[in-house]
């Protein structure tokens, strides 16, 4: 067996319930790492051609949009590895049950479905998210020449804004997930969440380099907080006032869209058609 | 005693969209969207006690699966009320989850890719199983149904029989008091059949679990439910002992009488004057078959009257086993509209 979890044997108490489908999905993750470890490499393609082309743009200007080539090239390989700590697969199971009918089985289980679908992203979080974000980090520093957080205090502002995108991403895949209960086939749900993660989130390219009427849109939606926040504050490009009202924003989308998240599965189980026999 | 499940007047209608065959039909529907709706279950009253085991019967299409989801709180019914353990399902489906299991024959519950352990383990947690009961129910289940071996093994490496027998574990682990069973043997063999009805009959027997079983094996019906609600077309039109089944549709009693020469004239006239028989026929030159109405003449007078015209080699009387009953109402043999007997 691959993991070293007690059996069940040894124990005096259940689990928190969470808890334990957070590890239960960590030990999924595990079973599948060959194929998140290839998935994680595809994405590193990306961070590879990204950060040639801005060396190509650099050589001729050497500022672009306030970001200098050293700030840009920390900006691109991490946006990646940020990106990639909330991947897809708890969005395409969803999708998969939906369309089968399995989903039946979370109609019967005493449980929140909204929290079990984000510990469920937790457990993968931890596995295919953190060997990502190393992977990123690791060829970031030794090759890449990346930068180190501005300042301890940006660095904390980060961990902390860090977090609030995981939470931010994960709920926006939960949303457009549960639009499967109405669709019912995920695939271009899937497709078009993609591409709307990685333009507004600022994956592609930063906020500043957008034309205006972009990037006054994407810099009140909520998924910003996904990576242009965290980096802006990894770099040290806010002052604190700025600072605190980013992490404020952030917060209030997360509230926001855990509210929504509850709303909306509940009526999501109401008007589902169940699949199958 | 209060039933801990009740149905009164439940009723589930679906919206099906209507579209022409083709890319024109498929456009069309796109641009002008047509609907018809069916309705899947009419009107069902239902009240079942703590401890009672219920066969829920029909033929495909009749509404069981759809009766068994309204029950478990996962389709909201059209009209009409229903209660389980006190609690009205689709209003509260996670309180309602803790006292029901569901196991659907054609599904699994159990996690593809970990090991079958593993799942009951995040099971018991997510029921928030208490240690000891988990350890016994654990126990009692590896020991009927021979789950040890499979234990350590991830589910999409099992066999539909290995995989329906921790699926029943599954649905088991947390001690519900309702079970409902959609069609759990559809596939096995015997022997996990056996195994299966064991574990489930040693439940209903000991702690007094709840069953609700929809099947189209008698096997299943004949050891687990005393009692049957048979459903047609989404109305209920049997609610009674599943012994009682033939008396109650099967009035008709045949009667096969054989001679070991060719029959002299007409034998079968008269026959068909003796009070009850429906009708008769010769299939051959030895052979006369006898239908007649048990409610009104009795085995004994009508082989008298046969006995008048010929000497009987042979004898050989249909009853009509249940199991014969459901297959001849299944195909229209039977009516369902029968009197009750008098």
């Amino acid at each position: 067996m691959t993991t070293t979890t007690p059996s069940a044997g040894q124990r005096t108490r259940p689990w928190p319930r969470y808890l334990s489908i957070a590890q239960v999905s960590l030990q999924d993750a595990v079973a599948y790492r060959v194929s998140t470890i290839i998935g994680i490499g595809v994405a590193f393609l990306w961070v590879l051609i990204l950060y040639f082309l801005w060396r190509a743009a650099y050589a001729r200007a050497p500022l672009t949009a306030g970001y200098t080539w050293p700030e840009m090239r920390t900006y691109v390989v991490l946006a990646f590895g940020i990106n990639a700590l909330v991947g897809w697969r708890v969005g395409s199971l969803m999708m998969a049950t939906v369309r089968t009918g399995d989903v039946v089985f979370d109609y019967v289980r005493p449980l929140n479905y909204c929290f079990a679908q984000l510990f469920r992203a937790c457990g993968y979080c931890l596995v295919e998210g953190l060997v990502s974000l190393a992977m990123c980090l690791l060829v970031g520093f030794a090759f890449l020449h990346i930068a180190a957080p501005a300042s301890p205090a940006d660095a904390l502002l980060f961990a902390v804004s860090l977090l609030l995108g995981v939470l931010t991403k994960a709920l926006f895949v939960f949303l457009v997930s549960l639009l499967a209960f109405w669709t019912l086939s995920g695939l271009g749900l899937m497709w078009a969440q993609q591409a709307v993660i990685q333009v507004f989130s600022g994956t592609i390219v930063p906020l500043a380099l957008m034309p205006d009427w972009l990037r006054t849109l994407a810099a009140i939606l909520p998924l910003r907080g996904i990576v242009a926040t965290p980096l802006t504050l990894y770099l040290g490009k806010a002052d604190p006032p700025t600072a605190l009202g980013l992490l404020a924003l952030q917060a209030g989308w997360v509230a926001a869209l855990l509210l929504l998240a509850n709303v909306a599965w509940r009526r999501a189980f109401d008007v589902a058609e169940i699949q199958g026999g | 005693m209060s039933a801990v499940i009740t149905a009164e007047g439940l009723t589930m209608r679906f919206r099906r969209p209507v579209k022409r065959p083709g890319l024109a039909g498929s456009l069309k529907h796109l641009v002008h969207p047509e609907y018809t709706w069916a309705t899947a279950v009419a009107d069902v009253n239902l009240s079942i006690e703590p401890g009672e085991s219920v066969a829920y019967v029909g033929p495909n299409g009749a509404g069981k699966s759809t009766t068994i989801k309204l029950l478990c709180g996962i389709l909201i019914p059209s009209a009409g009320r229903v209660e389980v353990c006190g609690l009205q399902p689709h209003r509260n489906r996670q309180r309602n989850a803790a006292n029901i299991s569901v196991v659907f024959g054609q599904r699994t519950q159990l996690w593809w890719d970990i090991p079958v352990i593993e799942s009951l383990r995040l099971l018991g947690d997510i029921y928030s199983v208490p240690a000891t009961e988990y350890q016994r129910n654990l126990t009692e289940m590896v020991d009927v149904l021979d789950l040890a071996p499979l234990l350590p093994v991830p589910v999409r490496q099992l066999s539909l029989g290995q995989r329906m027998r921790c699926d029943l574990a599954a649905a088991l682990i947390h001690s519900p008091r309702v079970l409902f069973l959609d069609e759990p043997t559809i596939g096995l063999d015997v022997a996990v059949k056996a195994k299966l009805r064991e574990l489930v009959g040693r439940m209903v027997r000991e702690r007094g679990l709840t069953l609700m079983l929809t099947s189209h094996d008698v096997g299943d019906i004949e050891q687990l439910c005393p009692r049957l609600v048979m459903l047609d077309a989404g109305r209920v039109v049997y609610d009674g002992r599943y012994a009682e089944l033939s008396r109650r549709f099967a009035w008709e009693t045949k009667i096969t009488a054989s001679s070991a020469v060719p029959l002299d004239g007409h034998p079968e006239l008269a026959v068909a004057q003796i009070p009850g028989v429906t009708r008769t026929d010769r299939p051959d030159g030895t052979t006369l078959r006898v239908w007649f109405d048990n409610r009104v003449a009795t085995c004994g007078t009508v082989v008298a009257g046969i006995v008048d015209q010929f000497r009987i080699s042979d004898l050989a009387v249909d009853e009509g086993a249940a199991e014969d009953v459901i297959r001849r109402l299944y195909s229209g043999d039977l009516e369902y509209s029968t009197e009750e007997p008098a």
